[in-house]
């Protein structure tokens, strides 16, 4: 904000508290003192423009407007927006522009908000204020989406009524300052906010106990006067909202963030619903910033997780980039397990020493497809991948309807890609029976099933997929042939990691391929390697040479505004153009600013924030051209 | 800023309208010969105390809510009104209904007449019935005051010669709703039609016949935060003292059915004031101007969700201590008042401001309370 350096996220409440930043109202409240301060400029039916005056270097201030004003629609909404597009031209060369605020409206259209915007950009605004009513309905809902049409790289301020409940989810939306005017408010009524609920300190129940600074002198908080209490509130209440904040930030870093926003979602009906109406609406938004590898397991704990961005992401990944190889003929459905990869579980390794007993090399031309909620359908081959490797679900064995229905449908697009004449065998029971008989309709092939709704790691189970193997040998002639486990794993997972046609640009027939799944396998074509498999990761490390083979794909790509790259990392000031794809996490190969390949390495933030973006690190990088 | 400002009139005139629906034209038949209203109650009159009569007679109902721009955000007054124009006879009728009811009060007394709209208005009381009503009461010695109330338009120096004619030496006063001396206030936010120009005009012609004007200052009209309406009550108070309004009368809005501000009101995005905020803009106007006007504020249906109210527990002695300010003009009577929900409002003054979002409470529990 102007010249002033504030780290982000931070938090903005009543003045004169320690290490929170001050609000108020400009020419309405004592003349501000203490730190930097967010200032309200008046109503405009008050010419404020002298007041600016008053205005101290490091304040911010928010752009004048009128409540309740967007009622009248989207055109009175354009109004309150070119009002202030009109006193930021009042108050040129008085104040510097970077520290004005834009107030977002309700109700305008989000073509028409982008394109005003742009005006604001022009003039040098980059932060924007959105206010939240505190229902968590369809007023906050279209708070959250008008948020999410903001230039990227603007400060983005939460004001209103926000609980700490809503903290979470508002940070990872990606706001920037949170309002902790519901911290006074509740405190002025004589309410104790908590992370999840609300506590009216009344004559009748004994309070909670609390050895927060604020409370812990005082047993009975009932035993106050009106104006301590009032004090003691206000302080607990605050310390409430910098703990969550501090959560939330940790939770980010920890790649937790997601688990947090579900879990508070739980706090009220209108949350969850909240939450699930912004997965569905603005999952583009969501998607842009959610990371594709991780290292932390991935609580999927209940339907909050179906959609979430990476779990969804995965599916559709799955289903328009994954394509079985030729040689599959049988595709073999089976549960899936807690450990993960699953073929390290005890009951994937039965199964495959079933399959090895039975088929033994003929192996090969079974797609090995793993069912499981909520990711849908899993090849062997792609078993070691974030977040396959990485998510957990509470087991019980009873699906619901919803994740019957993902499941089932996953399965569907899955089996599509599968020649009409292979043949699924379903070595499956329970719940993962019932996705398979719901998708029955709806798949082409002939379903062979081998449990008898037994456990199908029992060993009557196992005799029979053995049995049934064996006679699938026979009726579709399947030939042994050398091992492929290498070869399809490193070509799915490079198409599923960079597209269509990365697999056989990476790993082409005759590439050596080196190593163990569980650690590493190294592929080098005429001894140059072009990529390794990681097996912690399930993902591939690419070589310049690989990066070089992957250009024509126009995929993944960043273009560096320079020659040549010193030090170890690309920075977003130094990248204009790179492709809208790149999701941070990804890897990626820079081009120079003469389309030649200058290294490779894994982004940092998506394609888009590269752009946008004036600092921060984009790519950490891997290989460079020396 | 200007256009901007008109440019967002234009919707509030068209939102105006559609908030008012079809309640205009299917008003319900009334009684033509009983006025809608009538009440007497202890009033200031002058420098003494005495008893007051209002009426409201039913007339066709306030030109500028009839008419296409809508009428005024927050007024319904015309409803009180009859589709059908009364005649001269029921008109006439229906004023001495109200006047009979003096009959047993002795000096001395005043008589305001209202009509939900202009009483200057011809097309709602023609001039020859105005006259007459006027002569009814020029006949009774113990009426020393007259209130009549008027958009400001209708304000011509001859109709003030008329009526200081026909009154005599009595004290009469012309109440006009100025509302705001803020005018993009009074567009934007009420919708009221006339400019700050106009309301000075017949401030300027009802003086030269010696008639007084009661202004109407509204509280808090909508599209304002909590403060952004204190401090523009208090400003409008000062302006109409300085432009020699002889009473200022101070409104709290309630809400009426069919206007703007009920829809606002219903959706959340409306509290009426605060009872905290008309006493402190009465002791801040008082303060600055209370010894050239009196301030006088009945605030309609204080205490109960469509009028000014506080926490529910402090309402009723703020509302008395409130009649009793405007009987007596002694600001001490608020010296004593407090109560918990104090910090409430104080909180509503600084944070509207900052997150331009109406703090109401009104009717919905607050989320993930138990």
């Amino acid at each position: 904000m102007g010249s002033t350096k504030v780290q982000t996220p931070f938090l903005v409440g009543p003045p004169n508290t320690e290490s929170i930043m001050g609000y108020a109202t400009l020419g309405r409240n004592d003349r501000p003192v203490g730190g930097s301060m967010i200032l309200a400029v008046p109503s405009p039916i008050h010419d404020s423009k002298l007041l600016i005056s008053g205005v101290r270097e490091d304040d911010s201030l928010l752009l004048p407007s009128f409540p309740a004003v967007s009622f009248l629609g989207a055109e009175a909404a354009e109004l309150l927006l070119e009002n202030q597009l009109h006193f930021i031209d009042e108050v040129q060369g008085k104040v510097d522009p970077s520290r004005l605020i834009v107030r977002i409206p309700q109700q305008l259209g989000s073509e028409k908000l982008t394109s005003i915007l742009t005006e604001f950009a022009s003039l040098g605004v980059r932060a924007a204020s959105v206010s939240f009513d505190g229902w968590l309905g369809p007023h906050d809902y279209s708070a959250l989406s008008n948020r999410t049409m903001l230039p990227i790289d603007w400060l983005t301020i939460a004001l209103g009524r926000i609980s700490p409940s809503s903290v979470p989810l508002l940070f990872y939306l990606g706001f920037d300052v949170f309002d902790l005017g519901y911290a006074a408010e509740s405190a002025s009524r004589g309410v104790r906010l908590w992370n999840l609920s609300e506590e009216s300190i009344t004559g009748r129940i004994l309070p909670r106990t609390c050895s927060c600074i604020a409370c812990a002198d005082h047993s009975d908080l009932r035993e106050l006067s009106q104006d301590e209490l009032h004090t003691v509130l206000l302080c607990h209440n605050l310390n409430i909202y910098q703990s969550i904040l501090s959560e939330s930030i940790q939770s980010l870093r920890l790649g937790k963030l997601r688990w947090l926003v579900e879990s508070m979602g739980h706090s009220s009906t209108a949350a969850t619903s909240l939450l699930r109406k912004t997965d569905k609406s603005l999952f583009a938004f969501l998607e842009e910033f959610t990371p594709t590898s991780g290292q932390t397991n991935l609580s999927l704990i209940g339907p909050e997780s179906y959609n979430s961005p990476a779990v969804k992401r995965f599916r559709d990944c799955l289903a328009s980039r994954y394509m079985p190889p030729n040689h599959k003929k049988l595709v073999l459905l089976l549960p899936c397990s807690a450990r993960k990869p699953y073929s390290e579980s005890k009951s994937h390794q039965r199964f495959i020493k079933a399959i090895e007993h039975a088929i033994g090399t003929t192996r090969s031309s079974v797609a090995e497809t793993i069912l499981t909620s909520p990711l849908g359908v899993i090849p062997r081959e792609l078993e070691r991948l974030y977040p396959a490797a990485y998510y957990d679900i509470p087991v019980t064995g009873d699906w619901d309807t919803e994740e019957t229905e993902i499941a089932a449908e996953a399965l569907v697009t899955h089996l599509q890609k599968f020649a009409e004449s292979a043949v699924v065998v379903a070595h499956i029971s329970g719940g993962y029976l019932d996705v398979v008989k719901s998708a029955e309709d709806r798949v082409s092939q002939s379903i062979v099933y081998t449990t008898d709704q037994h456990s199908p790691s029992s060993f009557d189970s196992l005799q029979s997929l053995q049995n049934v193997l064996l006679d699938m040998r026979e009726v579709l002639s399947l030939k042994g042939g050398r091992p492929a486990l290498f070869e399809d794993t490193l070509r799915a997972t490079a198409d599923y990691q960079f597209g269509p046609g990365a697999g056989e640009a990476l790993v082409p027939d005759g590439a050596k391929l080196g190593g163990k799944l569980y650690r590493m396998v190294v592929c080098r074509i005429n001894k140059e390697q072009t990529c390794a498999f990681i097996g912690d990761s399930g993902s591939l490390s690419l070589t310049l040479e690989g990066g070089r083979r992957l250009i024509p794909l126009h995929r993944y790509w960043v273009r560096f505004e320079g020659r040549k790259l010193e030090g170890g990392s690309v920075f977003a000031v130094g990248i204009n153009e790179a492709d809208s794809g790149i999701r941070p996490g990804d890897e990626v190969i820079v081009l120079n600013n003469q389309d030649d390949i200058i290294a490779v390495g894994r982004s940092e933030m998506s394609g888009r924030e590269m752009c946008d973006f004036k600092k921060g690190q984009a790519v950490s990088v891997r290989h460079k051209v020396k | 800023m200007s256009d901007i400002i008109d440019q967002l009139e234009h919707l509030v005139v068209d939102s105006t309208i559609k908030a008012r629906g079809t309640s205009v034209t299917k008003r319900r038949r009334r009684d033509p010969t009983r006025p809608s209203a009538k009440w007497i109650a202890p009033a200031r009159i002058g420098n003494e105390v005495g008893m007051a009569l209002a009426v409201v007679l039913g007339t066709v109902g306030c030109s500028h809510a009839r008419g296409d721009s809508g009428g005024c955000t927050m007024c319904s007054y015309l409803l009180d009104g009859d589709e059908r124009s009364a005649t001269t006879d029921e008109l006439l009728q229906q004023f001495d209904a109200a006047l009979s009811d003096l009959a047993d009060e002795s000096t001395p007394l005043s008589v305001k007449i209202y009509t939900s709209g202009s009483f200057l208005d011809t097309t709602e009381i023609p001039a020859d019935v105005r006259a007459k009503i006027l002569a009814r009461i020029a006949k009774d010695d113990r009426i020393q005051e007259v209130v009549i109330e008027s958009r400001p338009e209708y304000v011509t120096p001859e109709i003030m010669r008329e009526t200081r004619d026909i009154l005599g030496s009595r004290r009469v006063e012309l109440g006009i709703g100025l509302e705001s001396s803020n005018d993009a206030v009074r567009s934007i936010c009420i919708n009221k039609g006339f400019s700050l120009g106009t309301f000075k005009d017949s401030v300027a012609t009802a003086k030269e016949y010696d008639i007084g004007v009661r202004a109407y200052v509204l509280l808090k009209p909508p599209f304002l935060t909590e403060r952004d309406a204190l401090l523009d009550a208090v400003k409008t108070i000062e302006d109409a003292a300085k432009l020699g309004v002889s009473t200022v009368s101070m409104n709290p809005i309630n809400i009426q059915k069919y206007t703007l501000v009920e829809r606002l009101w219903l959706k959340e995005q409306y509290r009426p004031p605060w009872l905290w905020t008309v006493l402190s803009v009465l002791r801040d106007a008082w303060d600055e101007v209370g010894s050239s006007v009196n301030i006088l504020c009945d605030p309609v249906a204080a205490g109960k969700p469509r009028g000014a109210h506080n926490c529910g527990s402090c309402d009723e002695s703020i509302t008395s201590a409130i009649r009793e300010f405007s009987i007596h003009q002694d600001v001490s009577v608020f010296d004593s008042l407090d109560c918990d929900c104090k910090r409430q409002w104080h909180h509503v003054l600084n944070h509207e401001d900052i997150s331009l979002l109406i703090h109401s409470r009104s009717r919905r529990k607050p989320v993930g309370k138990a």
